[in-house]
């Protein structure tokens, strides 16, 4: 296959990302609105959003690497969803994924998130550090049981390579991951908790304490990329997670049937639970989600795992 | 050849006469003094020249035209000569420091002076024990009254104490010679044999040793003698020291081979306690010359501890050991009571005056070193073969002590030096300009200090010239220390550049080579920062050129001991680099204690390998060693300590931090490096000699934990510095962990990763030291917002940090791949769980270093400012370029480290084209790098497009709490930026390891505090101490 067919893959494959993404979006705003008893927005709203920020007249810049950091935030959620392959036995959705295993596509989701914490921080504004402080360090909290996981799931399958870790999960779901090794799975899906930054870890962007926090600010065209990656790497994470832990997927509708449900559960909790204070988040993931996580390498190590 | 027995007879002719020649003028007597003082030396080095080089048969004479035993016969061999040479020459150099004294005080002084040196010669020589009597009586006499030549209370009453503690030993040495004529019926030493004192006969011989060893102030039966060296003059008192001390332990040495074994062990033990005790006592010590009483009581026991204790060893070693204590502890002592004659300051931080002069200073800083055992002096050849000989006869206790003894003396005489070069000196009286005498005299010991290592290190131990170059460069740029910084600085640009094409042939490995780049050719480039130094800049170069052939001779080294001697070099260089920092007495000094502590650890473990069979570098050699268990845990102790491993880490950031700013990155980027490259050493041996005990998993797990702590650390510290030192640590906590699996792919990631870190520890460090010399501030909440004002130092730190990071598509991530797949294939589940947690928390710090510093608010002072020097933002670039390729190509490090690591494995990786493929994954750097160019440019294509929308605003230009801040200092969030997590670690983020080393340091303190009341400065109960002493020493030696 040339580079350049792949390439218009690679668009197809982030076009249709970017869209459920964002849709998925819309549906979560809709859903915590029923929550607090309100109407909410159309589900579309997010694509209104970015046109709207998208046309503003201006866009104020607070220096280059403000300028910068939203254009990096965007090329870290592309990579990071198109290191993945989407769809199993796919060519259309297997993006770039012999660029690199699942180290690669664990750490590329670092670039966004640095590039966007360099760009807010030179907008001066101080909710933006306090905003990044609070993220880096729940990130770091919430990689422990995450990377605890993946750790099990590359014993479980003797390797780190998405394609084959899928490909081991095939033949119906009792060889999915949930099953074969739930403890990876429950410390795995604690931690997207955390990575989704819904309730009760919401503390990255807490409106009443820091409002919206790192992109405050973001504002016009800055602020429509923002927009626009939300949706492209809320989409990449949970493919991420759909392929390592629920048995991929073969095709589009199973995707979106799987991925729904795992944001689901993070929403469902997001609108259930209060907000954890900052030092409480960090010390929920370092404890039992942590504990889990040792107990599934150990589970997968020592007793073989169930298969 | 003139006779020695002139010695004697001339000193006491001249004593006699003194007081009539002395009425025709002082200048006249003077002259016949110091005339005999020096034909005594020259004499007596004329006899030493005749045994040394032309073999002369020991000479002995016979006086009273009798043969002995019926009169006194006195000899004259090789160690006589060698300690008399000592001797003799410390007695006319002490006075000629004593000069002045000398012209003022009565003509008794001089008699009495010339009647001490005559019986020193006679006490060495004579073989008689009664006529030994006599010359100890003499010597005793002559001191106690000398002891008065300065007249105040205090040297009156410690004379006093000495006369009655002398009296108690000369009773006993009598008692000793009437029961060993009783006993033998004879008292000639020739005549006398150890067999004659069975049973009985036993008390004889106790009560004569003992005297003697009285005389040798064993703890704690020395009271007095502290007394005396802390209020007599100083002249006086390095005679005491030095001359009394070494005649009075020859003595003791002729006594051996009466003593049966029951009193050996008790002496040598008695030795050993005295040292380890009197050192330990001197923790505590402020007063100069009491310091140097406490200093001088230990270095006598030790050397009655070789003395006993190497009886077994062949006679070659036993006279390097016993000779090179005695002669290091005899120049060092003497150089150091006459410096504090000529400083006058009875407090240790009233030194600090010798910053005023450049040449006592130095010799200072000599016969400091040169009593801590540091090479090229004596001590150090001594304490290396010493340390082997009680290895290899098993007598772990003495080792102990004798190594822990010698870290307390090494503290006290660090804090000492460190406060004499940095403590304010402007509140002190300056030195009285002294007179060239005692300079004379002092620098005379500095330089035979001197002359003496290099004899050594040329016949001894055959060293080439290479082995000698970092001590020899040091010398050299001293000498050319006129000149400006600059000129000299790319001199050292051109010998580091000589030096490596000249060790480039010897790298006989890709191993070596790898090193060699890292130590060499990292250096050069770091050198073109140091190069923005202006001025003269003395002392800078020598001891950085020092450093930098130390590292490149590590490679080399083809024994354990040009290996070591090489180790030593780099820690003696690196201190002096580090004590040049501003504030850097404490932690200059905490290097200096835990390099030694890993350095004696060291000695310990290559004393227990087994020899080497290969003439190759001992890198390559010591695959074919099989190390004992012992050794392999030492030595990688002794080895991560040099690489901050978490535990004994703590000078660690204290170094970094206060070290000059172009001078940590030499520490961070290189120095740590050679710690790796020690434990790497090790893990070579251990892979086809597997140690009984899993050493190796648990260096594993503390490398992991290293890497953790190090990681949160760093993320709460306010100092760049410091933040970029804890990052150090975590990261070399990696390499070790990685190199602790020894498996290929562990070995291929810590060597990457060492290789990296370099680069971008290099990188970060100069532009801290950019932003340093800019701003004059390291708490990073005093900038911010330096973005625009230094852009090019922030490009560097953006590049490095994501370098650090992992994140892809830069170099780092080709680590963090590597490191992860080796632990998972390794089996190390956990371990690679922390790792993870370590590798997201250095997100914290790495993000708080570049955001408080370039990002956020500018502050008011800083609106100005200019970008760093161009001799800051070379290297940067370079180091830049470096993680650029080496991000771009991989393959580039991948591929020759795989073949270095498949020396010693099987390679666990392919590489097919541009991807490495794993057993687990595969990566393809090269394709990252290209998507990540290409997913960067498409949006900021776009965004560049919408150009004409974006509107640059102002600083303060945000609206905050509904307010527009105009204070930079209330709206950058840089203080206590994590205190968040801080708080959610709770009682974890305690500094409990510091606190326990505080701990430790308190506690040995207190307890060497607690000792020191023995000595209560009561005459009565010093004589109290002496008489119980002898009485424990009978009962346990069991005389009956």
């Amino acid at each position: 296959m040339s580079i350049w067919t792949k390439v218009l893959y690679a668009v197809v494959s982030v076009s249709v990302a970017t869209v459920y993404g964002l849709t998925l979006g819309g549906i979560v705003r809709k859903l915590y609105a029923r929550v607090h008893g309100r109407f909410g927005p159309p589900v579309w709203q997010p694509f209104l959003d970015i046109i709207q920020t998208y046309s503003r007249r201006v866009a104020v810049s607070h220096g280059n690497m403000f300028f910068l950091g939203p254009v990096l935030r965007l090329a870290g959620g592309l990579g990071t969803y198109l290191f993945i392959p989407v769809i199993f036995g796919s060519a259309l959705f297997s993006n770039f994924s012999m660029a690199g295993d699942l180290l690669l596509v664990m750490y590329f989701v670092f670039f966004g998130q640095l590039g966007m914490a360099l760009g807010a921080g030179q907008g001066g504004h101080p909710y933006s550090p306090l905003g990044i402080a609070r993220g880096l360090a729940q990130m770091s909290a919430f990689e422990v049981p995450f990377s605890l996981a993946v750790i099990a799931v590359a014993i479980q399958y003797n390797s780190l390579n998405i394609t084959s870790i899928v490909a081991a999960q095939q033949g119906g779901f009792m060889h999915w991951t949930l099953f074969t090794n739930p403890l990876a799975v429950i410390a795995a899906m604690i931690s997207i908790l955390g990575m989704n930054m819904h309730a009760p870890f919401s503390i990255v962007m807490a409106p009443q304490e820091i409002p919206i926090g790192p992109p405050i600010e973001m504002n016009g065209s800055f602020l429509s990329i923002l927009q626009t990656n939300r949706g492209l790497f809320a989409a990449a994470k949970l493919v991420l997670f759909m392929n390592l832990f629920f048995g991929g997927a073969t095709n589009i509708i199973e995707m979106i049937v799987k991925t729904f449900f795992i944001y689901m559960f993070s929403v469902f909790v997001g609108a259930a639970y209060p907000r954890f204070r900052p030092e409480q988040s960090f010390r929920f993931f370092l404890k039992w989600p942590a504990f889990i996580g040792v107990l599934s390498i150990i589970y997968i190590t020592y007793l073989g795992g169930a298969s | 050849m003139v006779s020695p027995i002139y010695i004697l007879i001339l000193s006491l002719a001249a004593g006699f006469l003194l007081s009539i020649i002395d009425r025709g003028g002082r200048k006249i007597s003077l002259a016949v003094f110091y005339g005999v003082l020096a034909f005594n030396t020259a004499l007596i080095i004329d006899w030493t020249y005749r045994f040394v080089f032309l073999h002369a048969p020991t000479l002995v004479i016979n006086t009273a035209g009798f043969s002995a035993p019926v009169s006194i016969n006195l000899e004259l061999g090789m160690i006589q000569a060698f300690v008399l040479v000592f001797t003799n020459l410390t007695g006319l150099l002490a006075a000629v420091f004593l000069f002045r004294k000398f012209m003022e005080s009565k003509v008794s002084s001089l008699i009495l002076y010339l009647l001490l040196v005559m019986s020193v010669n006679g006490l060495v020589m004579t073989r008689d024990l009664f006529n030994m009597f006599v010359f100890l009586e003499i010597l005793s006499i002559s001191t106690y009254a000398l002891t008065t030549i300065t007249r105040t209370k205090t040297s009156l009453s410690a004379g006093f104490k000495y006369m009655m503690a002398g009296s108690v030993a000369s009773i006993f040495f009598l008692m000793g010679v009437v029961f060993v004529y009783h006993f033998t019926g004879n008292l000639n030493l020739d005549f006398i044999h150890a067999d004659q004192f069975a049973g009985t006969g036993l008390v004889a011989l106790f009560m004569l040793t003992m005297a003697v060893f009285i005389e040798l102030k064993p703890f704690p039966a020395n009271g007095w003698a502290l007394d005396v060296y802390q209020s007599v003059d100083s002249g006086i008192v390095s005679v005491i020291a030095v001359i009394n001390s070494a005649a009075i332990g020859f003595v003791f040495y002729r006594l051996i081979p009466l003593m049966p074994q029951s009193f050996l062990t008790v002496f040598g033990a008695a030795g050993v306690i005295t040292f380890f005790f009197s050192n330990m006592m001197g923790l505590k010590q402020k007063n100069a010359k009491r310091l140097l009483g406490y200093s001088s009581i230990g270095h006598m026991g030790l050397l009655m501890a070789s003395i006993v204790f190497t009886i077994g060893a062949p006679s070659t070693v036993r006279y390097l050991i016993i000779g090179g204590f005695f002669v290091n502890h005899l120049v060092a002592k003497a150089g150091l009571f006459w410096l504090s004659g000529i400083v006058r300051q009875e407090n240790i931080r009233g030194w600090a005056v010798l910053k005023n002069n450049r040449l006592l200073l130095v010799l200072f800083g000599v016969f400091i070193f040169a009593l801590s055992g540091f090479p090229p002096f004596a001590g150090f050849w001594a304490k290396w073969e010493f340390v082997k000989v009680l290895i290899e006869s098993r007598m772990f206790f003495v080792l102990g002590a004798v190594l822990t003894g010698s870290l307390f003396e090494l503290i006290f005489l660090f804090r000492w030096l460190t406060i004499t070069v940095k403590e304010d000196e402007t509140q002190l009286e300056k030195i009285t300009t002294p007179d060239s005498g005692s300079v004379f005299a002092t620098s005379v010991f500095a330089l035979l200090a001197t002359v003496v290592a290099a004899g050594v290190m040329k016949y001894f131990y055959n060293f080439g010239w290479v082995q000698t170059l970092p001590a020899a460069a040091a010398l050299i740029v001293y000498l050319l220390d006129f000149l400006p910084s600059k000129l000299k600085g790319f001199v050292s640009l051109g010998a580091v550049a000589a030096y490596g094409y000249y060790i480039y042939p010897l790298l006989e490995s890709n191993l070596q080579l790898f090193f060699g780049v890292i130590f060499i050719v990292g250096s050069a480039i770091n050198i073109i920062s140091t190069l923005n130094r202006k001025n003269q800049n003395r002392g800078f170069y020598g001891f950085l050129l020092m450093m930098i052939f130390s590292f490149g001779n590590l490679l080399i080294a083809s024994t354990y001991l040009e290996f070591f001697l090489s180790w030593e070099f780099m820690t003696i260089s690196s201190f002096l680099l580090i004590l040049r920092g501003q504030k850097a007495q404490r932690a200059s000094l905490l290097y200096m204690i835990f390099s030694t502590a890993g350095a004696y650890l060291l000695m310990t473990g290559f004393s227990f390998a087994p020899a080497l069979t290969s003439t190759s570098a001992l890198m390559l050699s010591i695959e074919f060693v099989k190390l004992p268990l012992i050794s392999v845990i030492v030595l990688a102790i002794g080895f991560m300590i040099k690489a901050g491993s978490v535990g004994v880490h703590i000078w660690l950031p204290e170094a970094h931090a206060e070290a000059e700013a172009d001078v940590s990155s030499f520490i961070s980027a290189i120095l740590l490096k050679a710690g790796v490259l020690g434990l790497l050493m090790v893990a070579i041996s251990c892979i086809a000699h597997a140690p009984s005990f899993p050493v190796f998993y648990w260096i594993g797990w503390i490398g992991v934990i290293t890497a953790l702590v190090g990681a949160f650390m760093a993320s709460f510290q306010e100092d760049a510095k410091r933040l970029l030192a804890y990052s150090s640590m975590s990261q070399v906590g990696y390499v070790v962990a990685a190199l602790a699996m020894i498996t290929h792919l562990g070995w291929v990631s810590a060597l990457y990763l060492a290789f990296n870190h370099m680069m971008f520890k290099s990188a970060l460090f100069i532009a801290i030291a950019g932003v340093y010399y800019r701003t004059h501030t390291r708490k990073m909440y005093e900038m911010g917002g330096l973005i625009s004002r230094m852009p090019w130092s922030y490009m560097t730190v953006l590049i490095s940090i994501i370098a650090v990071s992992g994140v892809p598509p830069l170099s780092g991530f080709g680590a963090k791949w590597l490191i992860y797949t080796a632990f998972i294939t390794k089996g190390w589940y956990l371990q690679a769980g922390v790792l993870f947690f370590a590798s997201a928390v250095s997100f914290l710090y790495l993000y708080r270093l570049i955001h408080a510093i370039f990002l956020g608010q500018l502050k008011s002072e800083h609106q100005e400012i200019k970008e760093a020097p161009a001799w800051f933002i070379i290297p940067q670039y370079i180091f830049l370029a470096g993680i650029m390729v080496l991000s771009m190509f991989p393959n580039l490090m991948i591929r020759p480290l795989n073949s270095i690591a498949m020396h010693y494995f099987n390679s666990s990786i392919s590489i097919e084209g541009l991807t490495v493929v794993s057993d687990l994954g595969y990566w393809n750097g090269n394709f990252v790098m290209h998507i990540t160019m290409a997913i960067f440019a498409v949006p900021f294509v776009v965004l560049l497009l919408l150009r004409g929308k974006t509107q640059r605003v102002k600083q303060f230009n945000i609206v905050y709490a509904a307010e527009r801040p105009e204070s930079p200092e209330t709206t950058h969030v840089a203080y206590n930026m994590y205190a968040h997590y801080r708080k959610a670690l709770g009682g974890w983020a305690s500094p409990r390891i510091e606190n326990f080393w505080n701990g430790v340091a308190e506690w040995s303190h207190t307890l060497g505090d607690f000792f020191r009341r023995v000595y209560t400065g009561n005459g009565q109960t010093y004589i109290l101490h002496i008489i119980m002493y002898i009485v424990a020493i009978y009962v346990v030696m069991g005389v009956k």
